[in-house]
């Protein structure tokens, strides 16, 4: 029984690593078209992808997009995470339920909301309401990380400073922020994920030629203009993400913070 | 300690003492709270809202804008309900759903179960195989899917060469391909809840069965299997929430062949233009949404309960 249990596990482990390692041996065919097995070995494909600048384009301005969509979460999230656990504040819940609640929604409800929204107010089609659409979904995130860390400090690091003299900024700097230091930056790093690997959000807002990697992708894929150099983009994301988990678990420890979140 | 604190030196005075920031707290901490509480508000309260009210206005507004005290209108929900293809369409979305969350169960309670028996490398490997997903774009998987599934793709290969099927294999643009692309997605959420709520249950209990004499299945389905149903719940509800609003899966898997509600969303703001109905459709999606949230939140504190009758 504990054999069937263990091969059951692992043809699951191997359908669950497939999809995603598929695309080397793909794009590394020599051949023209999506194939398999493929037509040939070569590194042409990749060398297409680097030389595709309207791809290259699409990478920078999604890096720049989960760079906002990431630090102003955290900057947000501080002070308010601060507020909710040390305030005594009237409706602190129902805070809390408010600021998780674009998330609990389902995102394609959400992201037709703000299209309407932002038709009317004129934020349509720009990256200010791009930044503020991922904010939104990034911010549950950030806030509820930041609050465990909030409320794991030990208070009386901070009286001890304030005793010896040491003024608001000076031990918010010396003891809060190294103490934060973990959460801080695992707040900022699933934001950053989560805002890079969404495709619905920029689907529905982005302008057609300034679209973001996934939203290229998905259209290249939908219209159907899948070549090898689609694969070749898809590789060199799987192997991103695979370096982004190795190294977040060496460091942070990626188990911790993901169990909290869903 | 306060007084005490008082007594020392004029440094203690300039400091913030827990006094003061006590009677400082009530403004500044609202103060604290304030922008986020604009961004949600303007950036989320009014959206939604503007979206309930324009799901009620006429349809010849289309995309223009509809005052809020306007003429209130069910022509969009009257269009829905009367046409067959929009219920199929919400009969689909529903059938997706549920498919989707059994299969996703059915595989990672398994491999949250074996997460608790093992340890070393194979515990590594899985956690591995199960959680790099979240990492990696759900386009990259998404397109390996569609390769798999592909017409003379890598599985149709593979079975012909076992000669376990003729000809072309029809999986891509099928039911059960959306079902399997949307089980993949979703287990890595659905094994790192469960598997949080088996590593909660106190091995005392599972002994104390073991030792009153009760077998390996019985233990597992009158103290292990009880005692997990709240983590069970949790997974359905995220399962089906996240599934049925899928817009990405359906529309690179299937396309137009299996119409789910996010198609139309998407159609009928995009090509087809008309908002209202669009808006229309999307509360019907929450209503779904939040109808199976709550329920199954209801019968989830019923279970617990029953739970714990069962253990004492």
């Amino acid at each position: 029984m504990l054999l069937a249990l263990r091969l059951f596990i692992y043809l699951i482990v191997i359908i669950m690593l497939l999809p995603i390692m598929m695309s080397l041996p793909m794009a590394l065919t020599a051949g023209s078209y999506v194939t398999f097995p493929p037509d040939g070995l070569s590194l042409k494909w990749f060398i297409r992808m680097s030389q595709d600048l309207i791809l290259m384009e699409t990478i920078g301005r999604s890096v720049v997009l989960a760079l906002f969509a990431a630090l102003l979460g955290v900057i947000l999230s501080v002070p308010t995470a601060f507020a909710i656990e040390r305030g005594r504040l009237a409706g602190r819940t129902a805070i809390e339920t408010l600021i998780t609640s674009p998330r609990m929604i389902p995102q394609i409800v959400l992201v037709l909301a703000l299209l309407i929204f932002y038709e009317f107010i004129g934020l349509a089609e720009t990256f200010t309401g791009l930044v503020i659409a991922h904010l939104l979904i990034t911010v549950p995130l950030s806030f509820r990380t930041l609050h465990v860390g909030i409320s794991s400090l030990d208070r009386r690091l901070e009286w001890s400073s304030a005793i010896l003299g040491a003024s608001t900024a000076r031990t918010f700097h010396k003891i809060i922020v190294p103490h934060l230091k973990t959460f801080l930056i695992a707040a900022f790093t699933f934001a950053f994920i989560i805002s890079f690997n969404n495709v619905t959000m920029a689907l529905f807002l982005s302008a057609i030629g300034e679209r973001t990697l996934p939203v290229e992708m998905f259209n290249r894929m939908y219209v159907g203009g899948m070549t090898p150099v689609l694969l070749a983009i898809a590789f060199v994301l799987a192997v991103v993400g695979a370096v982004t988990f190795i190294v977040l678990d060496r460091t942070i420890g990626v188990l911790k913070y993901l169990s909290g979140h869903n | 300690m306060r007084a005490r604190m008082s007594d020392l030196s004029p440094a203690i005075d300039r400091a913030a003492t827990p006094t003061q920031e006590l009677r400082a707290r009530p403004t500044q901490w609202g103060a604290l709270v304030a922008p986020m509480l604009v961004l949600v508000f303007i950036f989320f309260v009014i959206p939604i809202l503007y979206l309930l009210r324009m799901s009620f206005a006429e349809q010849a507004f289309a995309k223009s804008v509809v005052p809020i005290f306007g003429v209130y209108s069910l022509e969009n929900f009257a269009e829905i309900f009367g046409d067959i293809f929009f219920l199929d369409m919400i009969v689909n979305s529903l059938i997706v759903g549920t498919g989707t969350v059994v299969a996703t169960l059915l595989i990672s309670y398994p491999i949250a179960y074996y997460l608790t028996l093992t340890r070393g490398w194979e515990r590594t490997l899985i956690l591995v195989a199960c959680l790099l997903p979240l990492f990696v774009n759900i386009i990259v998987a998404v397109l390996g899917w569609y390769i798999l599934l592909l017409p003379f793709g890598v599985i149709q290969n593979m079975l012909s060469a076992l000669g376990l099927i003729d000809g072309p294999l029809g999986a891509l643009k099928s039911f059960w391909a959306l079902i399997t692309v949307l089980t993949y997605e979703h287990i890595p959420f659905a094994v790192l809840i469960l598997a949080a709520s088996l590593q909660n249950i106190s091995p005392d209990k599972i002994n104390m069965a073991r030792v009153l004499g009760s077998g390996v299945y019985r233990t597992f389905l009158t103290i292990v299997l009880p005692l997990t149903m709240p983590g069970v719940v949790a997974t359905v509800i995220l399962v089906f929430a996240l599934s049925i609003s899928s817009y990405l899966v359906p529309a690179l898997i299937t396309g137009q062949q299996v119409m789910v509600l996010p198609i139309a969303i998407f159609s009928y703001t995009s090509y087809l233009l008309n908002w209202t109905l669009a808006a229309a459709i999307s509360l019907i999606l929450l209503v779904i949404v939040a109808g199976i949230t709550f329920g199954l939140t209801i019968l989830a504190n019923r279970l617990t309960r029953r739970g714990e009758w069962e253990i004492v």
